[in-house]
């Protein structure tokens, strides 16, 4: 094979002589090295890749039967150097094992033979051959030795670079500061324990060291479901999630709130003075306070004493006569210090949030460092309307500075009503066991008023039930409980509030008036319900009955035709016009 | 069993009375399908939950447990 090799470098010169002088080809190049390595001797050792080596003796990485099994039969061993003199073998087994062993003595593998080419691993037939693969006249690309210049140029120039600007020193310590900045690119804070908010100035370092249970944040679903929610729960944190500072210490309590507390209770008071809207108030404040009050309806047990309550040491007992208390005092001074019943608010309200709270989610947690996470989930899940209602508007009368212009008036309702905090206090009272048997006993004539002041009903228990029954049924065979219906229909109405929401935002992003289908569509895609893999169709034929799934097929095309043909309407009149 | 398999008119009325909008055509069915599917959802998460718990078949504890991260996942 060395003959050949070395007539292509006789043939070759020309094109060598024709690089040297004037261009260099890559081909030239490679040829000239090849040139200028030796040539290969057949060497002692063989390469590494050349295949197994005969001889019986063990290579541990590579796979050998045939030596190996030879070595160990009794003709195995004599017949090993002399099998080219020896007589041709007459077993077919022992002829293949003669000639796997003769084939892996001589040749390192199997193409050896095949191309008759020498397989060595010298450099000369690695440059050899690369000089194959390359066309023999390709030109010369001119510009490469200026671009192998400016690329070496470049390198050099890289140490440059990274002297020329200087760089900022990294900081070692925890920019503990900048944690809470508005505009910082994280949406929710990075910390997020149990620790309350407190100012930078405020001597914390006591409350820095306790250490909580923390969700990862990449578990965090605050993290992973969007960031509009996290916009909304940075402001809610703000508003105060009253199950962190309480838990800690009672000298938060007065502290904390003192931050924005001050507008978050003027709001309170105010959606409570207005008789109308105080439920709604409520619900606008806490999303779980609607069910708070609907529980009653459910039935006689109610939730606020079945579940265990860990973390509140003022039994509820108690609490409601400091509630009358704290009104008779509004009542005795009414205008004169509304500074005071702010105070009074500041200290007051959190614990009455927080037996408000627990029946429906608080006091679910098992205590420990698991209250402290599910705790904060669920306060700040139970967030995003307060923020939302302002916005909406219609409840919130006014603000602070409205209050002294109105105050009068309001508190006069103030008083008369019976405060939804005392009416959720009051939950064995006869006062409410009445008001709850007034209602009808089903959930759907219970009518309910939207964001926007519409009034809607709560949604259909019978098709929930019936929904959830056959989804229920591939886990467990038991039947839904009332309580459970309850809570179902409760998270109905949420999804409806929350999807109408979303699908208003849609509309109006899309700057129309109607709502259409790709508005849910885009919603659906959005939360992942719509992917590659499940289209809107395949969805609906798993999960519609087959009317709905009927009328889903049937609709699209009319409607297209429909569209035409109002277009073309439009534009006959136009051009009538 | 009802007749209506589900109940078009509320669900409509639902909607728009927190939108204040109104609806094309086949939009409510769209919007069904997504509660069809929050409602499995929810079903299935409260199920594991009161499993974890111990609790036989879906208390409503465990469905308050979870309704909120099932919201927060039907959130666009």
């Amino acid at each position: 094979m060395s003959a050949s090799a070395r007539k292509k470098a006789r043939i070759s010169p020309p094109h060598i002589s024709e690089g040297t002088t004037a261009t260099e080809t890559l081909y030239a190049d490679l040829h000239q090295l090849s040139g200028i390595l030796p040539t290969p001797t057949t060497p002692h050792r063989r390469a590494a890749s050349a295949g197994p080596t005969s001889g019986g003796r063990p290579t541990p990485n590579i796979v050998i039967r045939t030596p190996g099994t030879a070595a160990r039969t009794p003709r195995g061993g004599p017949t090993r150097h002399t099998s080219a003199r020896r007589n041709a073998p007459t077993t077919p087994h022992a002829i293949r094992a003669l000639r796997e062993r003769a084939n892996a003595a001589r040749t390192p593998g199997l193409h050896r033979r095949r191309s008759g080419r020498v397989q060595r691993e010298t450099p000369r037939d690695m440059l050899r051959d690369l000089s194959r693969v390359l066309a023999r006249d390709t030109r010369p690309v001119q510009p490469s030795p200026q671009d192998r210049r400016s690329s070496r140029n470049a390198a050099l120039d890289l140490p440059d670079v990274e002297d020329g600007p200087e760089l900022v020193a990294p900081r070692l310590s925890m920019p503990l500061g900048d944690m809470y900045d508005d505009d910082s690119f994280h949406d929710a804070p990075p910390r997020r324990s149990l620790l309350p908010y407190l100012p930078n100035d405020v001597d914390n370092g006591t409350v820095q060291s306790l250490e909580f249970g923390r969700r990862a944040l990449s578990e965090d679903p605050r993290m992973m479901y969007g960031t509009r929610l996290s916009e909304r729960f940075a402001d809610l944190n703000e508003l105060g999630i009253e199950g962190e500072e309480y838990e800690i210490d009672g000298t938060f309590i007065n502290r904390r709130p003192g931050l924005d507390g001050e507008e978050l209770l003027q709001e309170d008071i105010e959606g409570m003075d207005d008789t109308t809207t105080e439920m709604r108030a409520l619900t606008g404040r806490r999303d779980g306070r609607m069910s708070d009050v609907n529980l009653g309806v459910f039935g006689e047990v109610d939730d606020e004493d079945d579940e265990p309550t860990f973390r509140f040491t003022i039994p509820q007992r108690i609490q409601a006569p400091m509630q009358d208390e704290r009104l008779e005092d509004l009542q005795e001074e009414p205008e004169e210090e509304p500074q005071e019943e702010v105070e009074e608010e500041l200290e007051e309200e959190p614990q009455e949030e927080l037996e408000e709270e627990p029946p429906e989610e608080q006091s679910e947690e098992e205590g420990g460092a698991d209250a402290g996470l599910d705790g904060n989930v669920d306060s700040d899940e139970e967030l995003p309307a307060p923020v939302e209602d302002p916005t909406g508007g219609i409840e919130i009368t006014g603000w602070e500075s409205d209050q002294e212009a109105d105050g009068d008036a309001d508190l006069q309702a103030y008083r008369e009503e019976v405060s939804a905090m005392d009416r959720s206090l009051q939950t064995q009272s006869p006062e409410r066991s009445t008001d709850h048997d007034q209602r009808p006993r089903k959930l759907r004539k219970e009518i309910k008023t939207s964001r926007i002041g519409l009034d809607y009903s709560s949604f259909n228990a019978a098709t929930v039930k019936r929904l959830a029954n056959g989804f229920a049924k591939s886990h467990s065979k038991t039947k839904i409980s009332k309580d459970t219906l309850a809570a179902l229909v409760q998270s109905t109405d949420w999804f409806f509030e929350q999807m109408g929401e979303d699908l208003k935002a849609f509309a109006d992003h899309g700057g129309r008036k109607m709502i259409e289908e790709s508005d849910v569509i885009a919603i659906m895609k959005r939360s992942r319900q719509i992917t590659s893999n499940s289209t809107p169709f395949s969805l609906a034929q798993k999960m519609l009955p087959r009317e709905l799934l009927q009328e889903l097929r049937m609709e699209p095309a009319p409607k297209l035709k429909r569209q035409k043909r109002k277009r073309m309407e439009r534009i006959e009149e136009e051009e009538a016009d | 069993m009802p007749p209506t398999l589900y109940p078009r008119a509320q669900v409509k009325k639902t909607i728009k009375a927190h939108t204040g909008r109104p609806m094309s055509k086949n939009a409510d069915i769209m919007i069904f399908l997504n509660y069809t599917l929050f409602l499995q959802e929810l079903v299935r998460e409260a199920a594991i939950r009161s499993k974890q718990a111990g609790d036989r078949g879906i208390t409503a504890k465990s469905v308050r447990k979870v309704r909120n991260n099932v919201l927060r996942k039907f959130k666009a």
